[in-house]
């Protein structure tokens, strides 16, 4: 079951920049007037995670988001003597529980028609609070499916 | 042409959440449904002139006339409707009597349960159309609705409701049908319980319309009252059902789910509660409080009597989630939605976070999600309809009334999902 809410193309686009040019860090997309997704927020390439997670919330407490970045952290794999840098990309929904039940339904029920239309996102992270949405959290789930 | 005629916003869908113990149905986009009314229906047979027929009397006041044989009965079996003759009467009820709406004028959602099965929906979607020409129809699983209420496309829904409690994986809104797990335990189930227990203690319950008048009597002293005594002849279903209302007011008055496993040392330290049977009969409940529910999360502490639940909501939830695909598991234990009226109960969430903690496996992260208040619990699925409905982005998704002409009756199958 889908809400039938479209996905714009700019969101596309800048999808592309970010995963084939590497040109921004992230980007926080929005539904426009119930209707379709589109992009709210670039982050440029130098930006830090705290930022990204002010711009989700910059709505205030009532208000839901996606979230795009470009993850990059130190990974070793077992039997090497270095530790190399691993790039992943993560498409994160933002709900609150303090949102009114009108956004949450609308955030949730589109979450399927983004997913869709990105194509090649590592990781799916369904947020509520603080605690889902850290960097160390988002960390331990990219990790998790890294070999050891 | 579904999307050309119903592209507005302002369509007036009405949403109809069909539960064992209530029905709700009110029009989408509003906060609360407009009509919250029992299932539970008064069948009798008119001989006024010469012929015999038979009538319905549906609603909580009618339902609750005292009536010369008639039987209490529902049109509902598992969340599915059994009984159609039944239940034409009880939407012709909802639409001319409670919210005086032309069917031919409203789309229509109707929540259905996950386990529906295809003749089921076809059945139904053959009546709406045939009989009441609503101009679009949409059939949502009641999972997935509380699930987008909550914030959740994917997780696991632990509904429960009047007659079973279900684990429900949700995966981005569509329901895993296979990994679905209920049990027969429910409100019902309690409500059962409790009279029971207060059958063995010798409390007889005694419902308010057969009180004509009562003293005032000291604590657990046996109730000094007047029975009212009724000409007509009143039904055994009838009076179970008066009998049930009180037993309801009692669970959510009275039972507590005890924090841990239940102990009888330590729930003898928590404080009991006082409570007054409408026959005037008062008296203190310790123990029993949390004696009562215990077999909902514990089987075997059951009292033996009735049906058994086989599986508390913990192992039904570590069940379903067993079930499941292995890559989904942890987003499964990492967002558990509860819902259902029977969740309620005080201590319910509480009870279900502590048997789950113990069952987690240690890679995955556990987190409970239940909307706050009783209200929003009751009328998750509605509430979840009514604002899909009134998205502007929906509109697109209904089985028009051309598309049903075109593709008959099996559409609904390809459309909702």
């Amino acid at each position: 079951m889908a809400s039938g809410v479209t996905v714009s193309d700019a969101c596309k686009t800048t999808y592309e920049e970010i995963k084939k040019d590497k040109k921004h860090r992230y980007v926080i997309f929005f539904i426009k007037d119930e209707r379709q997704i589109d992009v709210e927020v670039i982050g440029a390439r130098d930006e830090e995670y705290d930022q990204f997670l002010q711009n989700l919330q910059a709505g205030g407490a009532g208000e839901c988001r996606y979230g795009l970045y470009d993850f990059e952290y130190m990974h070793q794999c077992q039997g090497t003597s270095e530790s190399s840098k691993k790039q992943k990309l993560f498409l994160m929904s933002w709900c609150p529980d303090t949102a009114k039940v009108k956004k949450k339904m609308l955030y949730s029920s589109s979450f399927d028609a983004l997913k869709k239309s990105l194509v090649g996102v590592q990781k799916y992270i369904q947020a509520t609070d603080l605690s889902e949405a850290s960097q160390e959290a988002v960390e331990e789930k990219l990790r998790a499916t890294d070999r050891q | 042409m579904s999307g050309a005629v119903y592209g507005g916003d302002e369509v007036g869908a009405l949403v109809f959440d069909i539960g064992h113990n209530t029905t709700r149905a009110g029009f989408g986009g509003e906060d609360s449904p407009k009509l919250d009314i029992p299932s539970t229906i008064g069948v009798w047979l008119d001989s006024h002139d010469d012929v015999t027929q038979k009538r319905y009397n549906i609603g909580i006041t009618s339902i609750n006339v005292r009536r010369s044989e008639m039987e209490l009965t529902t049109f509902l079996k598992d969340g599915m409707v059994e009984n159609w003759e039944i239940f034409e009467n009880f939407l012709d009820y909802i639409y001319t009597n409670a919210l005086r709406a032309i069917p031919n004028d409203h789309p229509l959602l109707i929540t259905e349960p996950p386990w529906v099965t295809h003749p089921k929906r076809e059945q139904l979607t053959e009546l709406m159309f045939e009989k009441y020409n609503v101009p679009a129809l949409y059939l949502a699983k009641n999972a997935s609705l509380a699930a987008f209420a909550n914030g959740r496309p994917t997780c696991l829904v632990v509904d429960s409701g009047a007659t079973h409690t279900s684990a429900v994986p949700v995966h981005d809104g569509f329901v895993l049908t296979q990994a679905v797990v209920k049990s027969p335990a429910g409100g019902d189930y309690l409500s059962a319980q409790c009279r029971n227990y207060l059958n063995e203690k010798g409390i007889e319950i005694v419902p308010p319309c057969m009180v004509a008048s009562k003293e005032i009597t000291k604590s657990e002293e046996a109730a000094n009252f007047k029975r009212r005594v009724y000409q007509a002849k009143l039904t055994d279903s009838w009076h179970n059902y008066m009998v049930r209302q009180v037993m309801q007011d009692f669970q959510a008055s009275v039972l507590q789910v005890s924090d841990n496993l239940y102990d009888e040392e330590v729930v003898k330290t928590m404080p009991a509660i006082h409570y007054e049977f409408p026959n005037g009969f008062h008296k203190d409940f310790g123990v029993e409080r949390f004696k009562i529910p215990e077999p909902l999360f514990n089987p075997v502490a059951g009292i033996k009597s009735g049906i058994q639940p086989t599986l508390g909501v913990g192992p039904l939830v570590t069940t379903s989630v067993g079930m499941c695909d292995i890559d989904i598991r942890p987003a499964m234990y990492g967002s558990v939605v509860v819902t259902g009226g029977n969740s309620n109960l005080q201590g319910f969430t509480e009870r279900l976070n502590r048997d789950l903690a113990a069952k987690t496996p240690p890679s995955m992260r556990l987190k409970i999600i239940s909307a706050p208040g009783a209200t929003e619990r009751k009328f998750g699925a509605w509430s979840g309809g009514s604002i899909l409905t009134s998205l502007g982005s929906f509109q697109q998704l209904w089985v028009s009334k051309q598309e049903y002409d075109d593709g008959g009756k099996a559409i609904v199958q390809s459309k909702c999902l």
